[in-house]
C-alpha cells in the first residue's frame, strides 16, 4: 500500500508526471463559495483532472485516485475511475478488497467505500469471496452496529449470491450474536426477519409451524430479557402478521407485561417467559398489544381495550395522547 | 432572573448571520473536503434564510452563476461543484435553487428531464447516477425535480410506485431498498406518489413513536434523537395529517435547544457543532 504519511513532492513537482498538464479547478468561472484546499490535495486533484481529460489508465492513476480518496473518501468520480482502471488493467480484485478493508473501518459512514466493494464482489462473481465478505462486514458491524449501509450490503451479498451451504446457513446464528450484543438494535432485528421470513425459505425451516414456534420463544424470551424494547415488539407484531396467527394467541404472555406487579409461578413456562425482577412495569408495548388484542377479538372487548388506551393517553403515554384518543375515538365508532 | 429564555426563541438574526458567514469560511479545513455536498449546502442555505424571511442575504446573481457553472454538459444536469460529476442529488438542488430564484429559464430543461428519467432502473427504483448507488430517496428526488421542472407526466409512475411498495417492512415502515430497515427519511416519499395506497394508521404510528422522551425525534428505534428528523418524520406526518399524534411543543423545546447561542444555526442535537443541514431542517421543523 502506498504510504502516505511520509512527506512526498506535489505531483507538480515529480518528473514522472510531467507529462501531463494539470487542471484547476475553475475554468473562468468566478466561484461563488471559493475553497481553500490545501495544497496537497490542490495538486492532486488538478492532476486526477488532467489525466481525465486525456482518458488515462495507468497504475499511476490508481495511485492517484488512492491518494485522493485517501484525503476525502466522498470524492466519488476518483473512486468510478478507480474502479474503471482496476477492470480495464485486470487487477486482481481480491487484492483490492484487501487493500480497501481499512478504509472501509476508516470512512463507514461514506457510501462510496460500501459501493465499490459491491461492484469488486459482483465482477468476482465468487462465492469464496462473498463468504469472505460476510467475515468482513461482521468485522465492521462490531464497529458500528447499527450503519445503514453496512446492513443493506450484507443483504445484498446474501440474495445476490444466493448460496445456502456458505452462506445463508450459519446466517442466523451470526445475528443472535448480534442481538446477544445489544437486544436493542432494531437492524439486527430487522435482519433476523429479513433471514427467517422475508428471503425465501431456509434450509432446515420447511416446517413453517416449528419455525414459527421456535421464532415466538425467542423473541418472547428475549421480550423477558428487556420488555421496554420495541423492536421486539414490532418483530413479535411482524411475525404473528406474517403467518396470519390471531394476536390473541399471545394473550397470556402479554398479560405478564401489564400489570405493575407479577406474582412468580411455581412452574416455568416456556411459553410464557415472565420479565426479569428489574422490568419497568406496565411495559407500554405490552399494554399497546393487549389493548391491540381486545380491539381485534371485538364486541364486548372493545371496552377493554378502551380503558387501555385511556390509561395511555393519560398517564403511560401521554406524548402520544392524540394517537390514544384517535384509537378510542376510532373503536368507539364500530 | 431572566424571565425571556434565549434557548426558547428561534433567534432568526443570529442564524442568519451564520449562514452568510459560511461562504467566508476560506480558512476552514473541512469547506474542501465538503465540496461535494456545495450544492446541497446552497440550497439548504438559502431556503432556511426564506424561511426566515431573509432571503435576501445571500446575493442572486453570484448564486446562480455558481449554479450553472456546475452544470456538466456532458451528461446534461447539474453535479455538487464545477467538474464534478453530474448526480440526481445536485440536480435536485440545482433546480430548487433556480425556482427559488426565478432563473429556471436558465435550464436547458429537455436534457434535464432526459438525464432525470435515465436513472430509473428496471426495478423501477432511481439510481443517483452512472456509479449506480440505489435509493428510494433517489426516486424522491426524481419525483421532485421532474415536478418542479413541469414534466413529471413523464414519469412512469406505476413502476416507481411499485418499487416503494415493495420496501415497505413488517413494522409498517419503509426502507431504502428492497429489505432495507424502516427509516424515517422514507417516510417523505412513500406519502409523495399515492397516498391512498398507504395504510395510514400504520405509518403514521410508526412515525410518532420517533418521539423520545426528551421530544427530539430518532429515525429508527432505539437511536438518538436528531434535530433533521424534525423535518422528515413531521413533514410525513403533516401530509397523513396525524402531526398532533407527537408532542409539538416537546419537539419545539428540543430543536430551539439546539440552537448555537454564540455563533448562530442549528446542531443535530443540544451540545453539538451546528451546520448548514440541520439549520436548515430545525428552521423547517420550527
Amino acid at each position: 500500500m502506498y504510504d502516505f504519511s511520509e512527506v512526498e513532492p506535489l505531483y507538480a513537482e515529480r518528473p514522472d508526471w510531467a507529462d501531463v498538464t494539470p487542471l484547476q479547478q475553475y475554468q473562468g468561472v468566478d466561484p461563488l463559495a471559493p475553497i481553500n484546499y490545501s495544497t496537497e490535495y490542490q495538486d492532486a486533484t488538478d492532476y486526477f483532472r488532467g489525466i481525465v481529460k486525456t482518458g488515462e489508465i495507468s497504475l499511476r492513476v490508481l495511485q492517484l485516485t488512492e491518494h485522493i480518496i485517501r484525503m476525502n473518501p466522498g470524492h466519488y468520480s476518483a473512486w468510478q475511475y478507480r474502479y474503471r482502471i482496476l477492470l480495464a488493467l485486470q487487477l486482481p480484485l481480491e487484492e483490492e478488497l484487501r487493500l480497501m478493508d481499512q478504509y472501509a473501518i476508516d470512512f463507514l459512514k461514506t457510501y462510496q467505500v460500501w459501493h465499490h466493494r459491491r461492484l469488486l464482489l459482483g465482477a468476482l462473481r465468487s462465492v469464496d469471496a462473498a463468504a469472505a465478505e460476510l467475515e468482513f462486514v461482521a468485522r465492521a458491524l462490531d464497529t458500528d452496529e447499527k450503519n445503514y449501509h453496512t446492513w443493506s450490503y450484507r443483504q445484498w451479498i446474501l440474495a445476490h449470491f444466493n448460496d445456502e451451504a456458505r452462506l445463508w446457513a450459519g446466517e442466523r446464528a451470526w445475528v443472535e450474536h448480534m442481538v446477544e450484543r445489544d437486544v436493542r438494535n432494531n437492524s439486527a432485528w430487522h435482519h433476523r426477519f429479513f433471514i427467517v421470513w422475508g428471503s425465501g425459505m431456509r434450509v432446515g425451516d420447511e416446517d413453517r409451524e416449528r419455525t414459527l414456534k421456535r421464532e415466538l420463544m425467542y423473541v418472547k424470551e428475549k421480550i423477558a430479557l428487556a420488555p421496554n424494547n420495541p423492536s421486539a415488539w414490532n418483530y413479535l407484531r411482524g411475525i404473528l402478521e406474517h403467518t396470519h396467527t390471531p394476536f390473541s394467541t399471545q394473550a397470556i404472555f402479554v398479560q405478564l407485561y401489564t400489570t405493575s406487579a407479577s406474582t412468580p409461578g411455581d412452574v416455568f413456562d416456556l411459553d410464557n417467559p415472565p420479565p426479569s425482577a428489574s422490568a419497568v412495569l406496565p411495559c407500554e408495548n405490552a399494554l399497546e398489544f393487549l389493548a391491540d388484542i381486545y380491539e381485534q377479538e371485538g364486541g364486548a372487548q372493545i371496552s377493554k381495550a378502551i380503558e387501555i388506551w385511556r390509561s395511555l393517553a393519560d398517564e403511560h403515554d401521554t406524548m402520544r395522547r392524540k394517537y390514544w384518543e384517535y384509537r378510542i375515538k376510532g373503536a368507539s365508532q364500530t | 432572573m431572566n424571565t425571556e429564555d434565549p434557548s426558547q426563541q428561534l433567534d432568526i438574526p443570529l442564524h442568519v448571520k451564520y449562514i452568510k458567514s459560511l461562504g467566508e469560511s476560506k480558512d476552514d479545513l473541512m469547506y474542501h473536503l465538503t465540496a461535494h455536498l456545495r450544492m446541497n449546502a446552497i440550497y439548504w442555505g438559502l431556503t432556511a434564510l426564506c424561511i426566515m424571511k431573509h432571503k435576501e442575504a445571500l446575493a442572486r446573481e453570484e448564486m446562480v452563476e455558481f449554479v450553472m457553472s456546475c452544470w456538466d454538459d456532458e451528461a446534461g444536469a447539474f453535479g455538487a461543484h464545477p467538474d464534478h460529476d453530474a448526480h440526481l442529488l445536485s440536480t435536485l438542488s440545482a433546480i430548487q435553487i433556480l425556482t427559488t430564484q426565478d432563473a429556471l429559464d436558465r435550464i436547458d430543461i429537455p436534457r434535464v428531464v432526459k438525464f432525470i428519467l435515465s436513472l430509473q432502473q428496471p426495478s423501477g427504483v432511481f439510481a443517483g447516477d452512472s456509479f449506480g448507488e440505489i435509493d428510494t430517496r433517489f426516486s424522491y428526488c426524481a419525483v421532485n425535480a421532474l415536478s418542479l421542472l413541469g414534466h413529471l407526466h413523464e414519469l412512469d409512475v406505476e413502476k416507481t410506485v411499485d418499487y416503494i411498495r415493495r420496501c415497505k417492512n413488517f413494522d409498517g415502515g419503509f426502507g431504502a431498498c428492497v429489505g432495507a430497515e424502516s427509516h424515517a427519511a422514507q417516510a417523505a416519499l412513500a406519502i409523495l406518489d399515492k397516498l391512498d395506497e398507504i395504510d395510514h394508521e400504520t405509518l403514521a404510528w410508526w412515525l410518532a413513536e420517533r418521539q423520545l422522551p426528551n421530544g427530539g425525534l430518532n429515525g429508527r428505534p432505539e437511536k438518538l434523537e436528531d434535530v433533521c428528523y424534525s423535518f422528515w418524520v413531521l413533514s410525513s406526518l403533516s401530509i397523513l395529517k396525524k402531526v398532533s399524534w407527537i408532542d409539538p411543543e416537546k419537539l419545539t423545546a428540543f430543536i430551539l435547544s439546539a440552537q448555537d447561542p454564540d455563533n448562530g444555526g442549528i446542531a443535530d442535537r443540544p451540545g453539538d457543532q451546528p451546520d448548514v443541514f440541520h439549520t436548515h431542517f430545525g428552521v423547517a421543523g420550527k
